[in-house]
């Protein structure tokens, strides 16, 4: 990345070239170059990691956006995408002397196609706003991150999203056909097609998630989905988290793919108790919610079979949420539980990582005895169904904790990857986990996947010091988490 | 000098030693899809790279040798009650998962699942220089790191050699049911499927072969029944639940149709907007030549065949691109010098550049994405 390096260290100067040069291209309040302006760009929702940029620059259309990338590709200065700023592993975090171009003015819904079941977006389009807008044709996107209601498609192209619902209906990579993208050097190229079909490489799959380091996308077509005819959600208290896995588990094997399963455990279900009232059972070791949709035939009758296997796993309450207004207290209960952490701990770190999920209660037990190794509570909120834990990790700044819980917060990602897992199921590597890849790829994987960047940005200009391990990122500690303000209204959440 | 290496040491000792162009091959079901192969090249066959490596029933995942025929694949995962939700016609020819997957085919469950590229979570690969890569992992939920399987879909064994895939499996499901719609014109193939899509029964397939719409019901024994009662009322006009022979035979002859390799005729795949699938077939059907037409309506999806001459395939291309859609050749009389692909897209400058980061000298599978990727000077046959 040495490229990246040289870049930064001679632009800093160039701040008021670049910016005389934006403002010529852009409406004045379109470029900012105050240091208050400057500074609400400093981090996403990873706070712990902030770096102020020389000039955000707030393009309107794609041409604006290829305008701005030439420009920082005429002066080779890196640029870094940004959306809502709701990710969660810094891949939004600014780089010291560049510039960040926000996507927020690119916010139309261009085409609800009902009859092909397709939209046409913006990137800085809500994610629960294509849902709003496709509802009344009975149509929903089906990624569905629990920060839906404030993250913007774009990002989740960049981080390729899941959601509690991806564990029936894929990622965000399972919903786009086709982008616009405009390349480091400011040219504007369509990956994919707007169709099932596709001919060639999968150039659309490949960018998908690449965390705005192959481009910037400026137009995307996604798949809508007809809403299911019936959902049935269930919440099950069991008494302990192996009866709860295996519970999972006797699901799998009964050949039932539920549209989401969640695990909580006492501690989770303690703090999002306190915060919202969903109905948990405090004292509770675990419980599940899980949730079926599709024909009502269907659904009633795999319903009865789930109902019957909580039983048999020794469930010690069943609760059927049987309006749409008791599923949706259940779920705010789940999406409102990270947030609502604060409530039992002064400072937190939330972890995201993947297990094999045949392997979850083994992943439990070794971060409960690694917690206490160290004197720290972990709650877990987690999609159980695929694997994916949400550890969260419990710790006081003011007691000098800091440490020891981003020591743990690591610890606990890594052992995922020692079990077979992954280090991030949905909120991507970025800034935060860029230097545990290493862990999980040889050299080799990695230098790979750099051919990939330099075929696509030889410069090493679009969000560098993300993904990708490197001395300078490396060396250096985050600060301690601070939630988001959106998710300490409990307007979001983390998982 | 073709060469069979039986492990992936093995594989990548061939790939980086082995002089000039080389070709990746498997079952050899698809050796005449997409571009012709440009002069000479040494095979390498994934087809000592077969069986299970590893088979995580709980997880619903599987890791093969590239070579490993899906058929068989498909048997052994039976015995857990599992399936990978494909279902390619060349599959009955012993096509292999490797072969499957880099040329991008998919049968009719492509409609509920997607094709390999949606069921692909890890692959490892060897570079034309003998680097060994791997991405993605065995956890269906990933996001660590480029997803180099996408970059290798579709893409005919250029870029790399894939020795291993990881694959998501689904169970399979313990009835189905066929409901067929007789449907004489391929005009009016948007508006019948939407008649079932538009239902809440959720077809895990659905195609347009032999004058008949089929859809077809996967579930429980009493959601199928249910559902297909339910569908052929909503349907009327002459719907009907198939019974098990005749559903049988249906699926087998609309992989047949797809799947047919006539000596004088080019097999195109096209793919477009569902609601200009009918125009567009009617269109081919009329004045391009085309016949032998098998259509997903719900994924704007045909197979077709049209007289083996460049102008008609080229024609089909040039029709399809100016509705916005993608075509690829299918299968070619031998000898028969036809365009493979449409278009060049305006992201084939990125296809360039990374192809030139990953195999400068295009070894791997030279001519096979021409002209978007084009063939090196000097190269040519």
């Amino acid at each position: 990345m040495s490229t990246t390096t040289t870049a930064a260290s001679s632009t800093a100067a160039l701040a008021p070239v670049l910016a005389r040069e934006f403002a010529a291209l852009l409406p004045e309040n379109c470029v900012i170059t105050d240091e208050v302006g400057l500074r609400s760009y400093e981090c996403d929702g990873l706070t712990g990691f902030r770096q102020v940029p020389a000039v955000v620059v707030l393009p309107r259309d794609t041409a604006e956006v290829a305008a701005c990338v030439a420009v920082c590709a005429r002066h080779g200065v890196p640029f870094v995408a940004r959306g809502a700023g709701t990710g969660l592993s810094g891949g939004a975090l600014p780089v010291a002397d560049g510039v960040v171009i926000s996507l927020q003015k690119l916010r139309r819904i261009l085409e609800i196609d009902v009859e092909n079941r397709r939209a046409v977006l913006e990137p800085g389009v809500f994610n629960l706003d294509i849902s709003r807008a496709a509802a009344p044709h009975g149509l929903y996107y089906a990624p569905d991150p629990s920060s839906q209601q404030v993250c913007t498609i774009g990002g989740n192209v960049a981080e390729n999203s899941g959601g509690a619902h991806c564990l029936k209906y894929g990622f965000t990579t399972n919903h786009v056909l086709e982008m616009e993208v405009v390349l480091a050097d400011g040219s504007v190229v369509t990956v994919g097609a707007p169709t099932a079909e596709q001919a060639g490489p999968d150039l659309r799959g490949l960018f998908l998630g690449s965390e705005g380091t192959l481009g910037i996308c400026t137009k995307v077509t996604v798949r809508l989905l007809r809403k299911p005819e019936a959902v049935r959600t269930v919440l099950a208290d069991f008494p302990s988290i192996e009866a709860a896995g295996d519970t999972v588990g006797a699901i799998v094997d009964a050949s039932i793919v539920p549209a989401a399963v969640e695990m909580m455990d006492s501690l989770a279900m303690e703090a999002a108790e306190a915060a919202v009232g969903a109905g948990y059972t405090v004292e509770s070791p675990s419980a599940l919610i899980i949730e079926l949709d599709g024909p009502a035939e269907e659904c009633d009758e795999q319903f009865a079979e789930i109902t019957r296997i909580c039983e048999e796993h020794g469930s010690t309450r069943i609760h059927v949420a049987d309006s749409a207004d008791e599923r949706a207290r259940v779920w705010k209960g789940r999406k409102a539980a990270f947030a609502a952490v604060g409530r039992i701990s002064p400072d937190y770190i939330v972890q995201d990582g993947v297990v094999p999920r045949t392997r979850l209660a083994e992943v439990l037990s070794q971060i409960a005895s690694m917690g206490s190794e160290v004197g720290l509570r972990v709650a877990n909120v987690f999609h159980a169904g695929d694997g994916n834990l949400h550890p969260l990790v419990l710790y006081s700044e003011a007691a000098g904790e800091h440490e020891k819980a981003e020591d743990l917060s690591s610890r606990i990602a890594e052992l995922c990857v020692e079990l077979g897992g992954s280090l991030s199921g949905e909120h991507g590597i970025g800034a935060d986990k860029a230097c545990s890849m290493g862990r999980m790829f040889t050299d080799d994987d990695l230098a790979v996947m750099q051919r990939v960047r330099t075929g696509f940005d030889p410069a090493g200009l679009c969000n560098p010091g993300k993904i990708f391990p490197t001395p300078r990122l490396c060396g250096e500690r985050p600060g301690p988490f601070r939630p988001h303000p959106l998710e300490e209204a409990g307007v979001i959440s983390r998982l | 000098m073709n060469t069979t290496p039986s492990s992936l040491v093995e594989l990548r000792d061939a790939v980086r030693d082995l002089p000039g162009p080389l070709v990746a091959t498997g079952a050899g079901t698809a050796s005449d899809w997409g571009g012709a192969l440009v002069g000479d090249a040494t095979g390498v066959s994934v087809t000592g790279l077969t069986g299970v490596i590893t088979h995580n029933p709980g997880d619903m995942t599987v890791s093969v040798g590239a070579g490993t025929p899906l058929s068989d694949l498909q048997d052994t995962l039976a015995a857990a009650g599992q399936r990978v939700a494909l279902d390619a016609a060349r599959a009955r020819r012993g096509a292999t998962v490797g072969g499957l997957f880099a040329t991008a085919d998919a049968g009719p469950l492509a409609l509920g699942f997607g094709s390999l590229r949606d069921l692909v979570i890890g692959v490892t690969v060897v570079l034309a220089d003998g680097t060994v890569a791997r991405s993605g992992g065995h956890v269906i939920k990933n996001v660590a790191g480029y997803d180099l399987a996408k970059l290798l879909h579709g893409a005919y064994g250029t870029f790399g050699v894939v020795a291993e895939i990881v694959l998501r499996l689904h169970p399979r499901p313990s009835a189905t049911r066929t409901v067929a719609l007789p449907l004489a014109d391929v005009g009016g193939l948007p508006a019948a499927g939407r008649a079932v899509t538009d239902t809440p029964v959720e077809a895990a397939a659905l195609e347009w072969v032999d004058g008949r719409l089929l859809a077809l019901l996967e579930g429980t024994e009493a959601g199928v029944e249910a559902r297909a009662s339910r569908l052929v009322d909503l349907l009327g006009q002459g719907a009907e639940v198939l019974a098990p022979a005749d559903a049988d035979a249906a699926w087998v002859a609309h992989h047949d149709a797809v799947d047919r390799r006539p000596e004088d005729r080019a097999v195109v795949r096209v793919g477009v907007a569902p609601t200009r699938l009918g125009d567009l077939l009617t269109g081919l059907v009329a004045d391009a030549g085309a016949a032998d037409v098998t259509a997903a309506p719900a994924t704007g999806v045909a197979t077709l065949t049209v007289p083996a001459d460049a102008a008609a395939v080229d024609a089909v291309h040039t029709r399809v691109a100016a509705l916005g859609g993608t075509s690829t050749l299918r299968a070619r009389p031998a000898g028969a010098d036809v365009p493979a692909w449409g278009p060049t897209p305006t992201s084939a400058a990125v296809l360039r550049s990374v192809a030139a980061a990953f195999d400068p000298d295009q070894r791997l599978g030279r001519g096979r994405l021409a002209p978007w990727l084009p063939v090196p000077e000097g190269a040519s046959a």
